[in-house]
């Protein structure tokens, strides 16, 4: 378990940094900035860092999260400035504290996905969307690496706090807070099954945007 | 970024190859900006990235006053397909701008493979392939690297050859053109100017002329164009730029670490290999400069890993100091200290296990033939005590894996020569039980070959390829002889090396199959999934060459060698005495043992080579 967590936005080029490699990005900043961490054991021992929830590759984010453990007497107040310092473009750290709640307390994430309609908003998007969401259940499959069949199926409704939009000319613009985990609701999900339910629904772009974490009680998740 | 390369990224496989922004990328205000300088390297980013010489001409050019360096690479067939649909033309990493408004655009060539990537970039870019169909305005298209040696394949398509290293020559190519443009030369004019600058070919300043057999009749320079075009290298590597602050890619690329240069050269003269000879002189950089780089480059890049870069890394003389130096820094660290390109020796071998923490994988040795007879007649110092004996120290000290390569092909080689490769194999695998400690775990031999591709400004140069019934031929007799479980055979295609042969040894006519071969959608040819062989006789067919005249044919020592234009500081007459006493297997000794007067010493003030 790390003692550390380290808050940093994701945003411009960086958003094409997958999970992997934003690990490795985090390993080697950290060496640049001369920030001693805890290492791995083992035959190849390296910066034991983690991410708490993978951010898929071209989502921003203003909220992520990396664990690791800083060595004794690291001035944590300086951390963020030694860490910008080195970092590449698009990641920015924005303070760094001791550990608080345990990762399973991350319950709910807020995005905001911005969806684009190069000719127009449908005229009735916002009814039709409703009529979705006002469903019982909303069944969509799902690939997975750890089904047999390679699909699971997944209920949207439940994994949906909220959700609420606004309509501005060629795109509309939601807020929503989505379930973080076990299971978890990836926007890109929700995007997909608009478009799969009401075809006029497709967009031409999505963008999504990662803006906080928060607790089952709905408070800021540090 | 722009709204049309946002949705296109969102599309493509590894979108972070097209999106620039690593640490250490170099951005300059446009307005403080009067040159601009695409480096470009036709291979994917991560290949492309991996090249130290790219870090380096990066650095050199971007320290210029007024002068922005910035990246290009051949993108992948998807985004190449997205870019074609979207109206996108090929743009630079650290600013997006279209590389046609760039004032340069240079190429580095490391492989013949490549060469359609770097027509399918110049019209990506929007630009006529053909330097003759370009514009006043046009951007002037420079290329260097290793197969600068034998521009001819390319030279209707490239406007500047710069032969040798370029961190010297380059900023006085961009001096002079800054002059041109204030003195409002034309094109033409700038390029006659060019081609009075050291080191650099401006080949549509040469008319070729051919015999009725296809061979080279003349070479001509026109309006006072040098003939030969000599090489630039640069003296004192102590004092020449390095890039101990270059940029960390923030995806993996192939070689993800830290990288030190120890020296340029090779000492050793194995006759079949280009990078010994058009590398000379040997010039070492001091232990202390050595350290202190490798040092500063792992500090400024935070890389877990650093390994120590040049041709043949147990030659570098206080290696054993400098590794000692490198592991107080780096074993506190856990940074992990890689040595390439060992010799199969008993020193390198005690350093191997010196620097060897954690897991043993595998080693790796290149004997290159299963002979002694011919291991001596392509100069290759290596003696089967020496391998079996550097076998034993690794089995010994816990290794339970073994990579051999080796050339199938080579001058002189007979049946018994390809044998030896299996006898060796087994003897190897005879050291594991005799001497392995980890016996139970088995052990796992790997013998590759490949096929033989004759280069140019090497002894070999005027040798015949064997074609590729006749590799295939040695393939299978080879693979019938080695029939244990412990030793796996894997051997390379020989199409790709026939194209090698071809290119690498090719005159000026090849551009026409070039060409055509890339109108036909050839590209990431040394990529199985994008090559075709087909496609590429068909190329030879259309325009009407025959492969084999380039890769088969055995040249004459009076024939007129297309490459004769370029000039490596190693005299003609010296490669063609290692050629005879390649076919007497006699060795030549080392570049330390005795200098045999190759002629690269004129390089150097006092004209001596690795003091």
């Amino acid at each position: 378990m790390s003692d550390h967590r380290i808050f940093y936005r994701k945003e411009d080029t960086a958003r094409y940094i997958s999970h992997l490699d934003t690990m490795r990005t985090f390993q080697r900043a950290l060496a640049r900035a001369e920030l001693g961490v805890r290492f791995t054991q083992g035959y190849h021992p390296h910066a034991d860092v983690s991410i708490l929830l993978p951010l898929p590759v071209g989502f921003s984010s203003r909220c992520e999260v990396l664990e690791c453990t800083l060595l004794e007497g690291t001035d944590l107040e300086r951390v963020s400035e030694r860490l910008n310092a080195v970092l590449p473009r698009g990641l920015w750290v924005e303070g760094c504290a001791p550990r608080e709640k345990a990762p399973k307390e991350l319950t709910w994430v807020d995005y905001q996905i911005t969806l684009e309609y190069d000719g127009g908003t449908p005229a009735d998007w916002g009814e039709q969307v409703r009529a979705l969401l006002a469903q019982e259940s909303w069944v969509v499959e799902k690939k997975s690496k750890k089904a047999r069949t390679g699909v699971t199926t997944l209920d949207l409704i439940p994994l949906i706090r909220s959700l609420t939009w606004k309509e501005e000319g060629d795109r509309v613009v939601l807020e929503g807070i989505f379930a973080a985990q076990n299971p978890g609701l990836n926007p890109q999900v929700l995007v997909d099954a608009l478009a799969a339910a009401r075809g006029e629904l497709r967009s031409d772009y999505a963008r999504f945007l990662r803006r906080s974490l928060l607790d089952s009680r709905g408070e800021t998740f540090r | 970024m722009t709204r049309t390369l946002e949705r296109i990224l969102s599309r493509v496989q590894k979108p972070g190859r097209y999106t620039g922004g690593e640490y250490g990328e170099v951005r300059k205000d446009p307005a403080q900006v009067d040159f601009r300088f695409a480096l470009c390297f036709p291979d994917t980013y991560e290949i492309g990235m991996s090249n130290l010489g790219l870090r380096i001409l990066y650095g050199v050019l971007n320290g210029m006053e007024g002068v922005w360096c910035q990246r290009a690479f051949a993108p992948w067939g998807d985004m190449e397909a997205e870019m074609r649909a979207a109206g996108l033309p090929l743009f630079a990493l650290e600013s997006g701008e279209s590389l046609r408004d760039f004032d340069v655009i240079g190429f580095s060539l490391g492989y013949e493979m490549a060469y359609t990537n770097v027509l399918n970039m110049l019209d990506l870019a929007g630009l006529p392939v053909r330097a003759a169909d370009r514009g006043e305005d046009a951007p002037l298209i420079v290329a260097g690297g290793t197969c600068a040696y034998n521009p001819e394949p390319l030279a209707p398509f490239i406007d500047v050859f710069s032969l040798g290293e370029g961190e010297e020559a380059l900023p006085e190519l961009v001096e002079l053109i800054r002059r041109g443009r204030q003195a409002g030369w034309s094109r033409k004019e700038l390029l006659r100017e060019i081609a009075g600058l050291k080191g650099f070919y401006v080949p549509s300043l040469y008319e070729v002329s051919y015999h009725g057999d296809g061979t080279v009749a003349a070479i001509e320079p026109r309006e006072g164009a040098p003939f030969p075009v000599t090489k630039r290298i640069v003296a004192d590597l102590d004092h020449s730029y390095f890039p101990v602050d270059t940029m960390v890619p923030s995806t993996e690329i192939v070689q993800d670490r830290a990288t030190a240069e120890l020296f340029r050269g090779c000492i050793r003269g194995c006759r079949f290999c280009q990078a010994g000879y058009v590398y000379r002189p040997v010039r070492a950089k001091s232990e202390a400069v050595a350290a202190r780089q490798a040092l500063e480059s792992c500090r400024r890049s935070g890389y877990e890993e650093m390994t120590l870069s040049s041709l043949s890394t147990s030659d570098y003389r206080p290696l054993v100091d400098l590794c000692d130096h490198l592991l107080e820094y780096c074993g506190p660290r856990k940074i992990n200290l890689g040595l390439p390109s060992l010799r199969a020796d008993n020193f390198s071998m005690g350093l191997m296990q010196r620097l060897q923490s954690g897991r043993k994988s595998g080693l790796t040795f290149a004997p290159e033939a299963g002979t002694q007879r011919l291991r001596d007649a392509i100069n290759k110092n290596v003696t089967e005590e020496d391998l079996l004996n550097s076998c034993r120290t690794a089995f010994e000290g816990g290794w339970n894996a073994v990579k051999l390569y080796f050339m199938l092909g080579l001058p002189t080689e007979t049946d018994e020569d390809v044998l030896g490769i299996a006898d060796l194999a087994r003897k190897v695998l005879y050291t594991f039980k005799k001497y392995g400690t980890n016996k139970a775990r088995g052990v796992r031999i790997t013998v590759s070959t490949s096929c033989f591709v004759p280069k140019c400004h090497t002894p070999f140069q005027w040798e015949g390829q064997v074609d590729m019934d006749e590799y295939r031929r040695r393939v299978e007799l080879l693979r019938g002889a080695m029939r244990e479980r412990a030793i796996t055979y894997n051997w390379h295609d020989p199409e790709t090396s026939l194209l090698e042969a071809v290119f690498a040894r090719g005159d000026r006519r090849l551009a026409d199959v070039i060409e055509h071969a890339w109108r036909a959608g050839a590209r990431f040819d040394s990529w199985t999934e994008y090559f075709s062989m087909e496609r590429w006789l068909d190329a030879f067919r259309e325009v009407g060459l025959d492969p084999a005249f380039y890769a088969g044919r055995q040249r004459s020592r009076e024939e007129i060698l297309p490459w004769s234009v370029t000039d490596v500081g190693v005299r003609q007459d010296y490669l063609w005495r290692e050629r005879e006493q390649a076919y007497r297997a006699c060795i030549t000794p080392d570049c330390r043992k005795q200098c045999t007067g190759c002629g690269a010493n004129s390089f150097l003030k006092g004209g001596k080579c690795d003091e």
